[in-house]
């Protein structure tokens, strides 16, 4: 994967303004200009806007993806590079198929989070916020993911993976490079169906699902 | 895009509010606006509250961040008990109300300054010694008087590069920021580039561009000086001086007309920089690129010494004495076969000397500063109608206005004080913009952006469009009644400009013709003009169509066709023009245009031309008529500063000052007289325009007694009726804006308008 | 006093998050009530009830409700802040994954009562599979003309309930944080009474805002369900009502437990099954940013607001994290500093730069480079915090630390001494081997 970012690398001139480039398809319009009815103002829709420009341009936002949010809702690009450098879930810069972000927060922390990672990074190879060679895993921390009665919690995409510990964690790799799900470009779709109203049935699914029966034991 | 954006009217820090309240700071009571905030508060009772992030003029949604200005505030419940807040608050964004109690000098309000200071210290690279704003820094200043001495940091520090060249003027250093916010807000509040954003969060924020790209803004300046530590820095000014060792020279930007307020630092008699100077009828506080960054020609080695005669062909330095030998001889021969052009970058007194020199002592009057198409009558354009010749408004009216008409200018270049204070008026006051012009703009900041219709029409249908607005506002039946006008005929002309009919001929579709012309309808309404429309051939039948637009609406007081150049307003106020006089008096004998002399000379039915301070080769609105006019003249003088092209093919060049190194006054679009200073002192061999007149005078036999630009104004005062009173005292620090003697008002009159298809454009002299 | 399944009535019933099982659960019960009175009627329902915000600050309900202007017909919004972000809390996690309909209704309530048209859930980005059952009540509760217009064939009751999805940033649970992201900005706070008008008067777009936590909506339906002075006997005299907390940790069964207000602390330590891995050391009862109580002093804390406030400590969000004798509380500071750095937006100065120093002074401190003094200087840094931040996670940031020296001094001291943990080797959590600590959370 390239190292290439257009975002967050510091040159030491300014660089020439991007091509402005078009990736928005006619669908993701329609999505986008359904989600902007729900507010008074165009600008409302900025976050889902660029969820949208995550999934048209491959799970990370690129400087043509800024723009075109930008000039679809009428903001000024600063502003709306300003709001996508603020929020941990736009990515900035390419990202394996599969991104681990492992919860290493307070109840995660002292029941092995780090063992997890440090089993990963032993593991894939790379360090954190790095993407293995084959670009098959990026490796992240999380702070509080919010499931700590399941603590360790891994989230993959739009999943979260509950009850992880350095023991089973290997396992979970290998489903993963088995799945064609849990991608950084089906977490942002599966966030911009949440945003569409009428959109409950389609969505969810399996996984869903497997959260509610597969909670852990004794919360139930 | 004004209609994506609900969050406008985004409210200044201190509503001026009618309601007193009474409140007590520091022991003493005292009776303020209720709701202002109580930095300004403080002020009122001497009492001085340290802050960086606030700022009277930005919005105060992102102030409040810095925590400098944190006071104790207790609140008297209606019963009388005094409860204190628990917390220390904000000052800059905590709103005065009744019983307000407040403390700023508290032992514990000692240690939150100490506090803060220190954590905003922690990644301050403290490398003031290398820092261009040392000695006049914000936060030099607050930690002396209330920082701690030393700090308890021992880890690492931030690191950034230094001196990002974040635009063409404007570097970066950002260990620096204190990420006070103020030049986001200005480039969100007053510019409207919203070219500069916080990126990133917690201890990693920046301030930044769009993907690192460019700080493209007409306004980038600003943040120079808004910036409270040494972050946002000039280009030009970047380790030229210590701030100590600087002199500061009172002065006015020669930019553009409208004369914004500005200090020249200089030092051993090179101008180091241009800051701007507070005038709230003007400027406010504010300056644009140009203006701050475009005075370095006063001090460029390119400017010309001596004066220069060509001989041969070659230029020859000559001294003056030789000068004024060759073009008084000149003069002699040439009888009244002399004209005069310019003048509209030159002081009032400069021009006043240059029409008595053509007047009295040459007996001519072909004189005229105009550069632009139209060079009809002077007063029967705008002033016998509308009982003014630019600017009904006054530059700080617009933004109490509740709707105003751009017409035809890019207003960011051609007046960027109306384009600020109009965006304010937007902004902070709710007032609707519409905006029609020819052609898009691309620039950063514009009036589209923010306007609630953008009217791009076909070139040369600004008739059928003033047409179409006034068909809609007569039969949706929007305008105030008036049962001293007859509209019988104008209604009739105007019946087939439906906005369907007008959307054939402007292209603007007829549902934005109805949308615009509701907006019109809530009065005041200024209407702002600009060059598209006063370079339009038809540029006098616009201005009745105009003039029918405000006299039905109401507004005749509101047309603003400002000028362009610095002194544009005073060089017709000084009549040089060639049918009115000082004060536009009509003269006996109407003498030639700008057009005609030019014509005249290229025909070579001109003797001598005399061209002050204007590079008609270049700037003429027919440059190819103006080479050819100085190319045929026998015999062309120059003033100047530079060997402008137009100097290159004259015959006799005289070096003249620069709006630093002379005395005198500028008249400003909205007709603000204001002063300039001499600040640093003039080369041996250069002279100001009106001595050189008045020695010419004299060599003439004319009568000299100008000694300085002080008689000429005293002079002035006494010649020019609108001018009346108006001394170096009266004129004071802001200027003095004059006005047209009270008179009968004009009976309001329509002048149906006829609509020509544009043809192929003629110059319409 | 004890475990009181109010809102988790129906927890274990299958299929709950399906409107028809939900509605033979007695679901939408209290919304049809409700439509059945006057508006106010159903705020003084609240009122009575003494239910209080179960965000984290516990400010009374119905005063928010209340608080809407009357009668106005301008546009004004209803928002559910399920920007569940605080470390240690997961109930309104659970609450939407299978209450979701629970949390509709009551933010449809809330909407009836305040006279607004529309309401926003905001959903951390991170709850996807939350977010999923959400939008399936709420298409569904629309099916069922819970939603849309004349709801109920109440003429005039009209709703519109929208999702909102975050993007990863825990400030945005901060109230007016929440407000500049839902309008598309930057998670910004911000300004707040007196600075400002409140939310009720002038919030979100300019607008009379009502902004209520995830698990107060779904008290306020079961209040209406119930009806308030029922719910009214459930608590303390100031703490009405039951309270989620959500357990985690060393503890043998961490889940969400919903207890009646004013359960001894013990009590739900003993329904979770006790500590593991070691003795008790001390136990944060409100999430990561209230005090630590060490465990000498749980017996005297009874989980309300008041006597939690009496012994130092917060309730908080609920968020109850049990903590065993491997725990070191100096690397457990640690971590939690390094949480509010990274979280901070960065608008105000203390915040900004004061979170960033705790965390380096924590991190010297942890990799055997205290000095000595640092204890104070954390102190004085966090006072330098404490109170003058723009919002309060700049005091969230400090408290956490305050009371872990407080009541923990003896770690700290240990630990700048003697270059290591009083633990031993095995201590909890363990220093992650990094390169680079400070870049490795920063947004890749």
């Amino acid at each position: 994967m390239s190292p290439s970012n257009n975002l967050t690398e510091r040159p030491r001139e300014p660089k020439p303004a991007p091509d402005r480039e078009r990736r928005f398809s006619a669908q993701s319009i329609a999505e986008l200009e359904e989600i902007v009815t729900h507010y008074p103002e165009r600008k409302a829709a900025c976050l889902p806007a660029l969820w949208i420009a995550q999934r048209e341009y491959g799970g990370y936002l690129t400087t043509s993806a800024i723009q075109e949010v930008a000039d679809y809702l009428g903001l000024s690009y600063a502003e709306v590079e300003g709001v996508a450098t603020f929020y941990t879930m736009y990515n900035l810069r390419p990202r394996g198929r599969h991104h681990l972000e492992v919860c290493t927060c307070l109840t995660c922390a002292v029941l092995g989070a780090y063992d997890i990672v440090h089993k990963l990074e032993h593991e894939l190879g790379v360090g954190i916020g790095q993407t293995t060679a084959d670009g098959e895993f990026t490796l992240s921390e999380a702070e509080c993911l919010n499931f700590c009665g399941a603590a360790t919690v891994v989230q993959v995409g739009d999943r979260y993976f509950t009850h992880i510990t350095s023991e089973n964690v290997m396992g979970l790799i290998d489903e993963l490079r088995r799945s064609e799900n849990y991608t950084p470009a089906k977490l942002a779709d599966a966030i911009v169906k949440i945003l569409i109203p009428g959109s409950g049935e389609s969505g969810g699914g399996s996984s869903d699902k497997e959260a509610l029966q597969g909670a852990p034991g004794p919360m139930l | 895009m004004s209609d994506n954006r609900l969050t406008q009217t985004e409210q200044s820090l201190n509503l001026p509010s009618e309601k007193r309240v009474k409140i007590k700071i520091n022991g003493i009571q005292v009776e303020v606006p209720s709701g202002e905030n109580i930095i300004e508060a403080a002020r009122r009772v001497g009492t001085e509250i340290p802050f960086f992030c606030y700022h009277a003029r930005l919005s105060k949604g992102d102030a409040a961040n810095c925590r400098m200005c944190l006071v104790e505030v207790s609140t008297t419940a209606p019963d009388g008990t005094v409860r204190k807040m628990p917390k220390p608050q904000a000052a800059c964004t905590m709103p005065a109300a009744e019983g307000m109690v407040i403390e700023t000098e508290t032992p514990a309000l000692v240690k939150d300054r100490k506090g803060v200071l220190e954590l905003l210290l922690i990644n301050h690279p403290l490398d003031c010694p290398v820092c261009d704003r040392g000695g006049e820094c914000p936060l030099q200043n607050n930690t002396l008087f209330y920082g701690p001495p030393t700090s308890r940091y021992i880890e690492e520090k931030r690191h950034f590069p230094k001196a990002y060249p974040l635009s063409e003027f404007v570097v970066f250093d950002r260990e620096r920021c204190i990420h006070c916010a103020r030049c986001t807000r200005f480039t969100e509040d007053i510019s409207g580039d919203a070219q500069l954003g916080f990126l990133k969060r917690g201890a990693d924020m920046e301030v930044g561009t769009f993907a690192q790209t460019s700080f493209i803004s007409k306004f980038s300046g600003n943040v120079i000086e808004l910036c409270p530590v040494g972050a946002l820095l000039s280009r030009t000014y970047r380790f030229k001086a210590r701030p100590w060792d600087l002199l500061t020279q009172r002065s006015i930007c020669s930019q553009c007309s409208n004369g914004c307020n500005i200090k020249l630092d200089y030092r051993v008699n090179q101008l180091q920089r241009v800051n701007a100077r507070l005038n709230e009828a003007v400027n406010e506080e504010w300056t644009c690129d140009k203006g701050k960054f475009g005075h370095e020609y006063v001090s460029s080695p390119e400017r010309l010494q001596t004066p220069m005669h060509k001989r041969d062909g070659e230029w020859v330095a000559v001294d003056w004495t030789e000068a004024y030998r060759i073009l008084v001889g000149r003069l002699k021969t040439s009888g009244v076969s002399v004209a005069g052009i310019g003048g509209a970058k030159a002081t009032n007194e400069d021009n006043f000397a240059f029409q008595k020199l053509f007047r009295q002592v040459l007996r001519s009057p072909n004189l005229d500063h105009r550069m632009g198409r139209y060079q009809g009558p002077t007063n029967s354009l705008m002033h016998n109608r509308f009982g003014y010749h630019t600017m009904g408004n006054a530059i700080a009216d617009l933004e109490n206005m509740q709707t105003l008409l751009v017409l035809g200018a890019d207003l960011q270049d051609e007046q960027p004080m109306l384009f600020l204070r109009i965006r304010k008026a937007w902004r902070f006051k709710s007032a609707t913009v519409v905006y029609a012009n020819d052609h898009a703009t691309s620039e950063t900041t514009n009036v589209s952006d923010f306007a609630a219709a953008n009217l791009i029409y076909k070139p040369g249908s600004e008739i059928a469009l003033l047409h179409g607005l006034l068909n809609v506002l007569i039969t949706e039946n929007l305008l105030p009644e008036n049962p001293a006008l007859d509209l019988t005929a104008l209604k009739r002309s105007l019946v087939e400009w439906t906005p369907e009919r007008t959307e054939q001929e402007t292209g603007i579709p007829a549902s934005e013709i109805t949308v615009a012309a509701r907006l019109l309808q809530h009065s005041p309404t200024a209407i702002i003009v600009g060059k598209t429309v006063t370079e339009h051939a038809s540029y006098p039948d616009i201005v009745a169509a105009l003039g029918n637009l405000v006299t039905l609406t109401g507004n005749i007081g509101n047309l603003n066709v400002p000028g362009l150049e610095v002194n544009s307003q005073g060089a017709a106020d000084m009549g040089v023009l060639p049918d009115v006089g000082p004060g536009y008096v009509p003269t006996a004998e109407t003498g030639m245009s700008t057009h005609q002399i030019l014509e005249s000379a290229a025909d070579r039915m001109l003797q001598t031309l005399w061209i002050v301070g204007a590079d008609v080769v270049n700037d003429y609105c027919d440059p190819e008529l103006a080479r050819r006019a100085v190319e045929n003249c026998p015999f062309v003088v120059v003033n100047d500063l530079f060997m402008t092209d137009t100097a290159r093919l004259a015959d006799l060049i005289l070096p003249i000052a620069s709006v630093a190194e002379k005395d005198g006054t500028y008249t400003n679009c909205e007709r603000r007289v204001q002063r300039i200073y001499r600040a640093f002192d003039l080369a041996p061999d250069i002279k100001p325009d009106w001595l050189i007149f008045t020695e010419v005078a004299a060599q003439m036999g004319g009568e000299a007694n100008y000694f300085s630009a002080r008689d000429i104004l005293r002079d002035i005062g006494e010649k020019v009726p609108h001018y009346a009173g108006i001394t170096p005292k009266t004129l004071g620090e802001s200027g003095v804006r004059w006005n047209y003697p009270a008179t009968e008002p004009k009976p309001a009159a329509i002048v149906p308008v006829t609509y020509t298809a544009p043809v192929r454009e003629t110059l319409s002299v | 006093m004890g475990i009181v399944n109010l809102l988790f009535k129906n927890r274990l019933v299958p299929n709950i998050e399906e409107i028809e099982v939900y509605e033979a659960h007695g679901g939408y019960v209290g919304l049809r009530r409700a439509a059945g009175m006057e508006r106010q009627a159903v705020i003084d329902e609240i009122k009575a009830s003494g239910l209080r915000g179960r965000g984290g600050a516990g400010f009374p309900t119905w005063i928010k409700w209340n608080g809407l202007p009357k009668n106005y017909d301008a546009p004004h919004y209803v928002i559910c802040n399920a920007d569940e972000g605080e470390p240690g809390t997961y109930k309104d996690r659970e609450l939407m994954l299978k209450m979701a309909h629970t949390l509709v209704e009551g933010v449809i309530l809330a909407g009836y009562a305040t006279h607004s048209k529309k309401g926003y859930i905001y959903i951390r980005g991170e709850y996807v599979e939350v977010a999923w059952q959400v939008r399936k009540a709420i298409d569904q509760a629309y099916k069922k003309g819970y939603l849309g217009k004349n709801i109920l064939g109440v003429e005039g009751f009209d709703f519109d309930c929208y999702i909102h999805l975050g993007a990863g940033s825990y400030e945005c649970g901060e109230e007016s944080a929440l407000m500049s992201s839902l309008m598309g900005e930057r998670g910004n706070p911000r300004l707040k009474f007196p600075h400002a008008p409140l939310p009720t008067v002038q919030g979100i777009w300019k607008a009379p805002t009502l902004v209520n936590n995830v698990e107060s909506f779904c008290a306020a339906t079961a209040v209406m369900t119930i009806g308030g002075e029922e719910y009214a006997k459930l608590g303390t005299e100031k703490s009405k009502g039951t309270k989620i907390m959500s357990v985690s940790g060393h503890v043998a069964r961490p889940a969400n437990y919903e207890i009646e207000l004013g359960t001894p602390l013990l009590e739900l330590l003993r329904e979770a099954g006790g500590v593991t891995g070691g003795q008790l050391k001390a136990v944060i009862p409100g999430g990561s940013s209230v005090q630590i109580v060490p465990a000498d002093r749980l017996d005297k804390i009874n989980l309300d607001y008041e006597s939690c406030g009496a012994n130092g400590t917060l309730l908080g969000s609920g968020g109850f994290m049990v903590f065993n004798d491997r725990t070191d509380i100096v690397l457990l500071m640690k971590r939690t500093s390094e949480f509010y750095a990274h979280e901070s937006c960065g608008k105000c100065t203390p915040c900004r730069e004061g979170t960033r120093w705790l965390y380096k002074i924590l991190d010297r401190i942890t990799s055997g480079n205290g000095q000595p003094g640092d204890v104070e200087l954390l102190l004085d840094v966090c006072s330098q915090i404490d109170g003058r931040s723009y919002c309060g996670l700049g005091d969230a940031a400090c408290w956490p630390i305050v009371g872990a020296i407080k009541s923990f001094r003896p770690e700290f001291e240990y630990w700048i001494k003697n270059k290591r943990s009083p633990i031993g080797e095995n201590a909890l959590p363990p220093t992650p081997e990094r390169v680079n600590p400070l870049l490795t959370l920063t947004a890749a």
